[in-house]
């Protein structure tokens, strides 16, 4: 059977793209939540 | 500070893990190097298991104490799940076409997983729709509960049914007769994707945790 890199890549990348998404989002988030305590506490 | 280092120790397990599947573990006899993406298909949907049953526990951890910090458990362990059991029907399907001839088949095992994916989307929507923080739990919990129930039928549906995707190789009653090389590449995979996992889990229990707060 011929190798299909091509196959392999695009799953691997996929899953990359998918869970580092994941991740900004969620690193994002907790970000704007911190600055929000801080807002909070200033006042 | 601790779940920066469990992070850490999971992009280092990723690399690793990596390393095996491209590097140590030798080319597949029968289907080449495409059987790489086992690598990332079976710790994906054995992660995805893992969540869906913390959400489990969350769930039936809320309906008897009502505690906040359950609810949280099953939210933060349900969004991964969803990614990881998404990540498993995608690189299923892009393993399928070289080796079956085809992107998707409507047998057992893929159609369980499809619920399976269906369900906790389902209850990730559930949990925006509702405003008020009790009812949303509780309601969210019966879905955690029932969801749980499909986990065996996936798992089992390559036993119980006639299916085009092959029984369990690992996690089966007979002893595994995978190569040394390919289960320990497996292995690191495994642990590689539930380090990712708990990294996860606990940054979005922490985010939970500030969003309850922010909004009491």
């Amino acid at each position: 059977m011929p190798d299909n890199w091509g196959y392999v890549f695009s799953a691997y990348g996929l899953a990359a793209v998918v869970l580092l998404g994941y991740w900004r989002r969620l690193a994002g988030r907790a970000k704007s939540l911190a600055g929000r305590g801080e807002r909070r506490q200033d006042r | 500070m601790a779940a920066r280092a469990l992070g850490w120790l999971a992009v280092l397990a990723l690399v690793a893990g990596l390393g095996a599947a491209f590097g140590y573990a030798p080319r597949e006899a029968v289907q080449g190097n495409v059987q790489r993406i086992m690598y990332l298909h079976v710790p994906a949907v054995l992660t995805a298991y893992l969540a869906f049953a913390l959400v489990f526990v969350g769930s039936v951890g809320y309906l008897l104490t009502r505690r906040p910090g359950w609810d949280r458990l099953a939210l933060a362990a349900a969004e991964p799940g969803v990614l990881f059991t998404g990540i498993t029907i995608a690189s299923g399907s892009i393993w399928g076409k070289p080796t079956w001839g085809t992107w998707w088949t409507w047998d057992a095992r893929l159609t369980s997983t499809a619920v399976l994916f269906l369900v906790y989307v389902g209850y990730l929507l559930l949990r925006g729709m509702v405003d008020e923080p009790d009812r949303r739990a509780r309601a969210a919990a019966v879905v955690g509960i029932l969801g749980a129930a499909n986990i065996p039928i996936v798992h089992f549906s390559v036993k119980w049914w006639r299916a085009l995707h092959q029984p369990s190789t690992i996690l089966g009653p007979e002893p595994s007769p995978i190569a040394a090389p390919i289960a320990a590449t497996l292995l690191i995979n495994w642990i590689a994707f539930t380090l990712l996992f708990a990294y996860l889990l606990a940054e979005r229990m922490e985010i939970a945790r500030l969003e309850d707060t922010h909004a009491g």
